[in-house]
């Protein structure tokens, strides 16, 4: 099978357990306010522009009628346009992998498949899981964001999972991250209830993520299904910087300035080891 | 770190003492016609001594030992980048090479005699300028150093902090004499005797602690003023372990605490370090200030015997002052007396040869037989070198004064001459991209890229980019990297064990001390893509125009060449953007992967925490980053003290793990 995907990192330090190549597939049914890869959102083929060193002579725009297309990339002189979406097939990509599976492995590391959302690619994902897993540790992290028979069926081939929560309000959901939230509970419900070895993820988001009401609802959730740990994620001021290289702005409704509340306290109150990164 | 050392740390970073020191210009004496070139050092630097005046920076306790003169002079001769037999100094003190000396004198040959009597006036200087500061320490009620100094440095070392004393007078008076890059060598063995006894005298680890912390600082006030080729150039390396003491765990807390240039700190490890030290050593690179950097036992230990060390010294083996792999107090050689700047040869090999290569092979043989040729004519140049007599530095490395040689005259157990290999990367990526579009694609006609690198790409700018995209070292394709390994080992099998003038041998090596940065201007553009006079890698490390998939592979492709034959050393330099160390996580995890270079074979290995969009910002506001730590090549230094050339070089080295 041929998958999309737009970057493949080979020391993915905040990933799951030891060293590990993550592989961001591209596409992505929600579009979280804050995402910072916002060039794994469309799951088509597209081309971004390092500002650093440009010289505003418009050469790639001029070709491509305003946008970037695939001629912008040779017309660059400095060299600063770039593909984003590669289409590779499950053996090329897992022959990659392979060729540091030994490294991997001798740090208790492995591959995570991110994204984008890399369910919306669920097909490919298990093959190439399917293809690697005997010899690599795989993990999956996700959304959750994908119909319940698509997230069983890479659930019970992955090793581990890290799964982002978001907001518990169903609305605010629909508000934030373009939408609905019922699959992605109902997943982390079947998750937690699997016996598969997962870490939860909570993107602090000033004033929308980390309001006492949503961590509270979050903390009941987990407690409700026993899980006890979970990861919290400050928001990064940078995380608008990718924007501007696929020619889109970033306007988030939020003010990024104002620290985020981890709001630990709410979380240990209900035996959740809390761990911030 | 307690309120002294703070108070201290702060008033050294204030840079106000150096107002403390003279602007004056001394007056080189002039050698008399009748005077060797060796009593003339010995004179000299009597001279200078004379000259010096003692004066105590702050009003705590520094160690003292601190040049005064801003305009340092010299008597032509720079003879360094060694260490001295610390252990030894530290045992006998100077009376007791007085002694030894003295005995040695009455049944010494003319060349012994006159070597002697050199030897003998620089330890009376020496004396002197002991004299000089303890009767400073002495008016100025600075009690402690002035008990130290009654003992020390002419008797042996009783406790930590009179060896402690030992030790930075030598750095000091060393300097003074002009010896420049004077490294500690293996700090944490030979000091451990004397951190003993001072435990055994009751001192806390806290207490050694502050000791170690005020002997780092003090090493900083001169930091300047030793510098050779840019600021913070300045030799003051120590190397750690194999064997992690208590003192190790101590000298690694003092360096993560001050966080300051000096000393710079090299960890040995081996194959049965556990991960824990790599942990400990990582927590220390996350201050950023670059360093430790790491060798591995396993491959320098056999790299150094098969080059015909003996095996104890070369298990004794500790690291010039940036990362060439010497022996400890009793070697003279000269790791850094020449440079194989390999993407030169390619550039004369595809000028003269390309053209009438039939195929890539003949190719590579063309240009393989150029590397040997530029390395003869190296090798036949600085054969002509005589180093000037140095006795003063001659006196602390064995056996000179046993042999009654001056270092000059191979008074040293080991006098080699090192090679380094610049530019690895860049030559390998030229080679392969001609192999691929010119002989195998004959997408690219030879006269056609002549012709653009000739025109540094000017109109070629096609051509220029498939040539970037060409395969490139580091990312673990055995399409360049195959290439890069033969030329390593033509260049060592050619280089290892050629005699020398001085009684040794050469010996080939992966550095580039500066010269990434200065013979990159001598060659223009290469076929890798690269344009004229643009810098090479630092060292053993992907080029700048190489796109490198991540650090798995970068660690993959440079443990390929077999590192033992290249034992005049230079670390595999690698950049870890710093929010990878933001927590305990992400530490283990760097530290995973420095193991694991060693793992596969790697010899010497640098880690940078480092972040490009700060490093840009304080090019543009250098007034905000005052204090701002990088890695420039075999040693740290000040951002904002580094020539703009060396600033642009750190800033767009490969960075990973930014998420």
């Amino acid at each position: 099978m041929i998958g999309k995907i737009f970057a493949i990192e080979e020391f993915a330090t905040f990933d799951g357990p030891g060293i590990r190549m993550s592989v961001f597939l591209k596409g992505c049914p929600m579009r979280c306010e804050w995402c910072h890869n916002p060039e794994g959102q469309s799951p088509e083929t597209e081309y971004k522009r390092n500002q650093n060193g440009c010289l505003a002579c418009g050469a790639c725009v001029g070709v491509g009628g305003g946008r970037l297309v695939e001629k912008s990339v040779e017309v660059c002189p400095r060299n600063l346009v770039k593909k984003c979406g590669e289409d590779i097939s499950c053996d090329d990509l897992c022959k990659r992998i392979m060729k540091n599976a030994d490294l991997l492995n001798a740090t208790g590391g492995g591959v995570t498949f991110s994204g984008g959302e890399p369910l919306m690619q669920s097909d490919f994902v298990k093959e190439c899981i399917d293809y690697l897993r005997p010899k690599v540790h795989c993990a999956l992290q996700t959304s959750g964001c994908a119909a319940e028979e698509t997230f069983q069926k890479v659930l019970a081939c992955c090793n581990f999972v890290l799964y982002d929560l978001k907001l518990m309000d169903k609305n605010q959901h629909v508000r934030y991250c373009g939408v609905d939230n019922e699959l992605i509970l109902k997943n982390y419900e079947t998750l937690a209830s699997s016996g598969k070895d997962f870490v939860t993820r909570l993107p602090l988001i000033p004033g929308v993520t980390d309001t006492e009401d949503n961590i509270t609802a979050v903390a009941s959730f987990m407690q409700r299904l026993s899980v006890d740990k979970i990861e919290l994620l400050p928001y990064n001021k940078l995380t608008g910087s990718k924007y501007s290289s696929l020619m889109r702005k970033y306007t988030p409704s939020f003010d990024g300035n104002i620290a985020p509340s981890p709001r630990v306290k709410i979380f240990t109150g209900r035996g959740i080891q809390v761990k911030v990164l | 770190m307690n309120e002294r050392i703070l108070t201290l740390q702060q008033y050294l970073l204030s840079k106000k003492y150096r107002e403390l020191r003279s602007d004056e210009k001394l007056s080189v004496p002039q050698k008399q016609k009748s005077e060797s070139q060796m009593m003339y050092s010995a004179r000299f630097f009597s001279y200078i001594t004379e000259k010096e005046e003692a004066v105590f920076y702050g009003k705590d306790d520094t160690l003292g030992f601190h040049l005064h003169y801003n305009n340092q002079i010299s008597d032509g001769n720079q003879f360094g980048n060694l260490t001295i037999d610390y252990k030894k100094v530290l045992e006998i003190g100077l009376d007791g090479y007085f002694a030894e000396i003295g005995k040695r004198f009455q049944d010494a040959d003319s060349k012994g005699s006159e070597f002697y009597s050199a030897a003998r006036l620089c330890l009376f200087t020496l004396k002197k300028l002991v004299q000089k500061w303890r009767d400073k320490a002495k008016e100025e009620g600075r009690n402690r150093l002035y008990d130290a100094l009654l003992q020390v440095p002419e008797g042996g070392a009783s406790d930590y902090y009179q060896a402690t004393v030992t030790c930075k007078f030598m750095q000091y008076a060393l300097h003074l004499g002009g010896c420049r890059h004077i490294t500690f060598g293996r700090f944490d063995q030979y000091m451990k005797p004397y951190f003993d006894a001072s435990i055994a005298n009751g001192m806390t680890q806290e207490e050694l602690l502050n000791e170690t912390e005020l002997f780092f600082l003090s090493l900083n006030f001169d930091s300047d003023l030793y510098s050779v080729v840019q600021t913070g150039d300045n030799g003051q390396s120590m190397i750690l372990g194999p064997e992690i003491n208590d003192l190790t765990e101590i000298c690694l807390r003092a360096s993560e605490e001050l966080r300051l240039i000096d000393p710079k700190i090299n960890v040995r490890v081996n194959g049965d370090t556990p991960l824990s030290v790599y942990e400990r050593g990582t927590k220390l690179t996350k201050q950023g200030l670059g360093f430790p950097q790491y060798s591995n036992d396993d491959v320098v230990i056999p790299g150094l015997v098969s080059l015909g060390y003996k095996k104890e010294d070369a298990e004794d083996y500790s690291v010039a002052a940036c990362w060439e792999f010497i022996p400890s107090g009793n070697g003279a050689d000269i790791p850094n007396i020449a440079t194989m700047n390999y993407p030169k040869v390619v550039e004369i090999a595809t000028k003269k040869h390309l053209r009438f290569s039939k195929d890539f092979p003949t190719f590579l043989q063309k240009t393989e037989k150029e590397l040997i040729s530029y390395a003869k004519r190296l090798i036949r140049e600085k054969n002509k070198y005589k180093p000037l007599p140095k006795p003063l530095l001659s006196i602390f490395v064995v056996p000179c004064v046993k042999r009654g040689r001056d270092l000059s005259d191979c008074g040293a157990k080991y006098n080699n001459s090192g090679m380094h290999g610049a530019g690895l990367s860049t030559a390998a990526d030229a080679l392969a991209a001609i192999k691929k579009l010119v002989f195998e694609e004959k997408s690219v006609k030879k006269k056609d890229l002549l012709k653009a690198l000739k025109n540094n790409f000017v109109g070629y700018e096609g051509l220029q980019k498939q040539l970037l995209a060409c395969p490139k070292m580091g990312n673990n394709d055995d399409y360049v990297d195959d290439i890069a390994v033969r030329l390593m080992k033509t260049f060592s099998g050619y280089v290892n064990n050629k005699p020398n003038n001085r009684g040794g041998i050469w010996r080939a090596g992966t550095g580039s001390a500066q010269e990434y940065v200065l013979s990159g201007k001598k060659v223009g553009a290469t076929s890798d893509g690269r344009n004229a006079g643009e810098p090479f890698a630092c060292s053993y490390s992907p080029s700048l125009q190489a796109q490198i998939i991540g650090p798995l592979s970068a660690i993959q492709s440079f443990t390929k060449p077999d590192l033992k034959e290249t034992i005049n050393g230079g670390p595999f330099t690698i950049e870890i953007h710093d929010t990878v160390f933001r927590n305990e996580e992400g530490e283990k995890k760097v530290a995973a992967l420095i193991k694991s270079f060693f793992d596969l074979g790697g010899h010497q290995m640098q880690i940078n925490a480092i972040n490009r969009d700060k490093l840009l910002d304080a090019q543009k506001h250098p007034e905000k980053y005052p204090n701002l730590i990088v890695r420039v090549w075999g040693w740290s230094g000040y951002f904002n003290e580094l020539d703009q050339e060396f600033q642009d070089h750190v800033i767009r080295r490969c960075e990973y793990g930014e998420n």
